[in-house]
């Protein structure tokens, strides 16, 4: 069967002037390439250390690269037309580098691979498969870009993409073209010298264009910081966030390097979505715009030309966008960052921002309440105190202590707890975890309340904690870490989802829809736990967008906080996908989706039941 | 301009305080404090005066030692020195006997203009900073919600009742004592706690200032005040309850 396939024709002989023109050639495009590239290299080996980088444990950092680089994984699965045409090109030029390397040094002699050896001949083979997988997918990109043009690409047509994808187009079909001529034809000379050209006319259009995700991309994602929105602590007492280029470290360096542009950042962005000026992608590239122009050693602001304050301080911290990203760009850490600097310094100026503030240096939680009005709520509700003797610390937050929603929650899961004979406590006093500070980027508040929180936690001796807010369980099992070891924390969805078995199975017969709250869902990767409690209720039907791919509720970030939005509400738009369904009951997980939901389907006669998961657990009991 | 601006250290207002043994005073061992808001707000003012026209923030405080955690929030603010009169014994003095601690040591400094909020949220006695004005021989303005500094001395805003304001000249130096909400306080910052630090901070034990510390005026008992309820739950669909609530607000509470 092999013999009868076509064998890719090379020429045989090359004149002196040609091979001088090859050298050339080669020498001249490498050359290009490394000028160009080098000043990109110095901009982010000159940029600041990152302190907190750690190459070890390396075993997930190979996992990643393996899964997100090798296979494609993020790129196909979360887009995937133009995610396997990709993959399709990337694993072609995976393929090429060897037909590439010995294309340029067969002239000289110094040839590998021959097509009439075996080895050559299998492996000229499998690249030309490549090589028409490849020119069939660029073709696709191609059209995508040019004739679909999906609104995230951009307004403005790229004709660097377009000559790219031509190059590459040529690079593939003179490769193929090949194994339909003979050897000494002047046709196969032809094809040579043009797939020659391409290649080194492709090499030192890299460094200056997006297409350096080529080269930066399989860093990035191989360096990441790892973790979901890990933000680093500061380093020093002169570090006070992303202030000026003298801030930016090297990992967000190389990152706004990486930025590929596909915007599939900004298509997921709630607040761009929803008619907010914030766009993930011109974040990225605003960053590097500000490299470009001035460098690392900068003292210019990076809020101000490049980047606008009010852009970052409309990021909800979904993590959509980090979620997403194919090139490894950790979007929060450079938005929270962003925010620190102008909260740290006291650039930040707004009425809401300063109440939340002033609120928490002299209260205790972030809705502005007495204390007293927690210790009678957990009176009406003889909620135990936590004496050391129970199993678990139940952690009341500030909307399960405060909002009279949140209070339902807790104590329907208190009654489930005491159902399955669970033993739990709650604090005699607690502070907010400092979720909104933390994401608004107040460290001096954030520290404070961690620190205070952790000795109260220590002082009391908790094993274990949990609660009903999944901000709650992010910032006390990640966030914390900075000032302490905080005790294991879990959410009641983890903890309903084991128990399940005990409680009693009667089943109800309501079409429900479960909405993702972003914490639980791409913070912690909890999906499948709070939909099983769900079904307890009858069939679950999922919203257009769930899992990882969930849409904000508008609260997270310390926005619920900051008044009303501009644009649409990002509620509103969550709640009509959530009607849209046909569901007769909404699931949440989350007091604050709740809140923002609650408020949005207010207006709505017919909307469905509004139900956080604990209460559909409560509603089975006896 | 030199300005002085004297703050308190009071329990925070949340605080669940309780009355103590004595019935004299609130039990403190298990209190969090925080700084008397009017005092906030006066410092807040002399922070804006001095970035419009230069000169030094000076912060005065008497108390314990928990009052250093107080001060430091002011300089971290951005005042630009402090001074703490150290003395255990705050609650038994009266308000002549604070103003003579925080007149006594004002002198030395020749401010131009010196602050303080009207009353405190303890002891309520609205009269310290007018006493200070007193004992300082200078003028004196109370319930103030704006400073302009003019050629002649400075034009301040006064709250009247009703609605009612009232623009009055003074020379300085000058003592003026600050009405809470004309401003919009500001956060502290991780950057100012940082410059906090190297900030002066110098404490004089109150004795050393020789003054009398016997009270004129002597808290006999302190009491919890009558309960009233008056809680009303609206009922009702979304929309009547938004409209209920909107017409009791009008009638009702005149608030809107």
């Amino acid at each position: 069967m092999m013999l009868m396939l076509p064998t890719l024709a090379e020429p045989q002989h090359f004149s002196s002037l040609e091979k001088l023109l090859l050298a050339i050639l080669v020498a001249g495009s490498i050359y290009v390439f490394w000028l160009r590239f080098s000043i990109v290299l110095g901009k982010i080996l000159n940029s600041k250390n990152d302190a907190d980088f750690h190459l070890f444990p390396i075993g997930p950092r190979i996992r990643d690269f393996f899964s997100e680089v090798l296979l494609q994984s993020k790129v196909i699965g979360q887009r995937p037309a133009a995610g396997v045409a990709h993959a399709l090109v990337f694993w072609a030029f995976c393929a090429f580098a060897i037909v590439t390397l010995n294309h340029c040094l067969s002239p000289f002699g110094l040839g590998f691979l021959s097509p009439s050896g075996f080895v050559g001949r299998i492996y000229f083979e499998i690249a030309a498969v490549f090589a028409a997988a490849c020119a069939f997918g660029i073709a696709g990109l191609f059209v995508r870009r040019f004739f679909v043009r999906p609104k995230w690409l951009g307004e403005k047509l790229s004709w660097e993409s377009g000559l790219i994808a031509l190059l590459i187009f040529l690079l593939m079909t003179t490769y193929l073209g090949a194994f339909f001529t003979a050897d000494a034809s002047p046709a196969t000379r032809a094809l040579w010298w043009i797939h020659t050209l391409a290649l080194f006319v492709f090499l030192p259009i890299i460094p200056n264009t997006k297409h350096l995700h080529l080269v930066l991309s399989p860093f990035t994602i191989f360096l990441s910081r790892g973790g979901f929105s890990q933000i680093p602590p500061l380093a020093g007492d002169e570090d006070f966030g992303l202030i000026a280029g003298t801030d930016l470290t090297q990992l967000v360096s190389l990152q706004a390097y990486s930025c590929v542009e596909c915007g599939r950042c900004t298509e997921h962005c709630p607040a761009n979505n929803t008619g907010k000026i914030l766009n993930p992608k011109q974040i990225v590239l605003g960053v590097r715009a500000y490299l470009k122009d001035l460098g690392p050693a900068s003292a210019e602001p990076l809020l101000g030309k490049y980047n606008s304050q009010e852009a970052a301080f409309q990021c909800t911290t979904c993590g959509a966008c980090e979620f997403q990203c194919p090139v490894g760009i950790e979007h929060l850490p450079i938005l929270i960052g962003l925010r620190r600097g102008a909260v740290n310094t006291g650039t930040w100026d707004d009425d809401y921002g300063a109440r939340l503030f002033l609120g928490l240096e002299r209260g205790s939680n972030a809705l502005g309440l007495s204390p007293s009005e927690r210790d009678k709520f957990i009176a009406r509700q003889q909620l135990p105190s936590f004496d050391g003797t129970q199993e678990y610390c139940l952690w009341l937050g500030c909307m399960g202590g405060y909002d009279p929603k949140g209070r339902e929650i807790v104590a329907d899961l208190a009654r489930v707890m005491n159902f399955l004979g669970v033993t739990f406590g709650v604090l005699r006093k607690e502070k907010c975890t400092g979720d909104p500070v933390r994401r608004l980027g107040n460290d001096l508040l954030f520290q404070q309340l961690a620190e205070e929180n952790l000795a109260s936690l220590a002082e009391n001796k908790v094993k274990k904690i949990i609660t009903i807010c999944p901000h709650c369980v992010r910032t006390i099992q990640e966030d914390w870490k900075e000032f302490g070891t905080p005790p294991p924390i879990e959410h009641h969805s983890e903890f309903l989802a084991r128990h399940l078995p005990q409680l009693p199975p009667v089943k109800d017969h309501d079409k429900i829809v479960f909405h993702d709250p972003c914490y639980l869902g791409r913070y912690r990767n909890v999906y499948d736990q709070p939909r099983a409690v769900a079904a307890l209720a009858g069939r679950l039907v999922e919203a257009e967008r769930n899992h990882e791919r969930s849409f904000c509720c508008g609260a997270g970030g310390g926005l619920t906080f900051l008044g009303e939005e501009t644009g649409q509400r990002i509620s509103q738009v969550r709640a009509a996908e959530l009607v849209a369904t046909g569901a007769t009951t909404i699931a949440a997980a989350c007091p604050f989706c709740n809140s923002m939901l609650r408020d949005a389907l207010a207006t709505d006669e017919h909307a469905p039941e509004l139900v956080d998961i604990a209460q559909i657990a409560a509603r089975r009991l006896p | 301009m030199k300005i002085i601006v004297a703050i308190k250290q009071v329990p925070e207002r949340d605080a669940p305080v309780c009355i103590d043994a004595a019935g004299k005073w609130i039990e403190e061992s298990d209190l969090q404090f925080a700084m008397n808001e009017s005092d906030a707000h006066a410092l807040e003012e002399a922070l804006q005066l001095k970035e419009k026209h230069g000169g030094e923030v000076i912060v005065l405080s008497a108390g314990p030692e928990r009052v250093a955690t107080t001060i430091r929030e002011a300089l971290a603010k951005g005042a630009d020195r402090a001074i703490h009169i150290i003395c255990d014994d705050l609650q038994k003095r009266d308000a002549l006997g604070l103003a003579r601690l925080l007149a006594a040591t004002a002198k030395s400094e020749n401010p131009d203009l010196v602050l303080t909020g009207l009353q405190s949220e303890d002891l309520g006695f609205g009269q310290t900073g007018v006493i200070l004005a007193e004992l300082l021989g200078l003028p004196h303005a109370t319930l103030i919600l704006h400073i302009e500094k003019t050629d002649s001395g400075i034009e301040v805003k006064r709250e009247l009742e009703e609605g009612w304001f009232q623009n009055i000249q003074l020379p300085l130096p000058a003592v003026v004592t600050m009405q809470s909400g004309g401003n919009k306080l500001r956060y502290a910052t991780l950057m100012g706690i940082k410059r906090a630090k190297t900030k002066e901070l110098r404490q004089i034990p109150a004795i050393e200032l020789g003054v009398a510390s016997e009270p004129t005026v002597l808290l006999e008992k302190i009491s919890w005040p009558q309960k009233q309820k008056a809680t009303q739950m609206i009922t009702g669909s979304a929309k009547d309850a938004a409209a209920t609530l909107v017409a009791k607000l009008k009638t009702e509470v005149h608030v809107l």
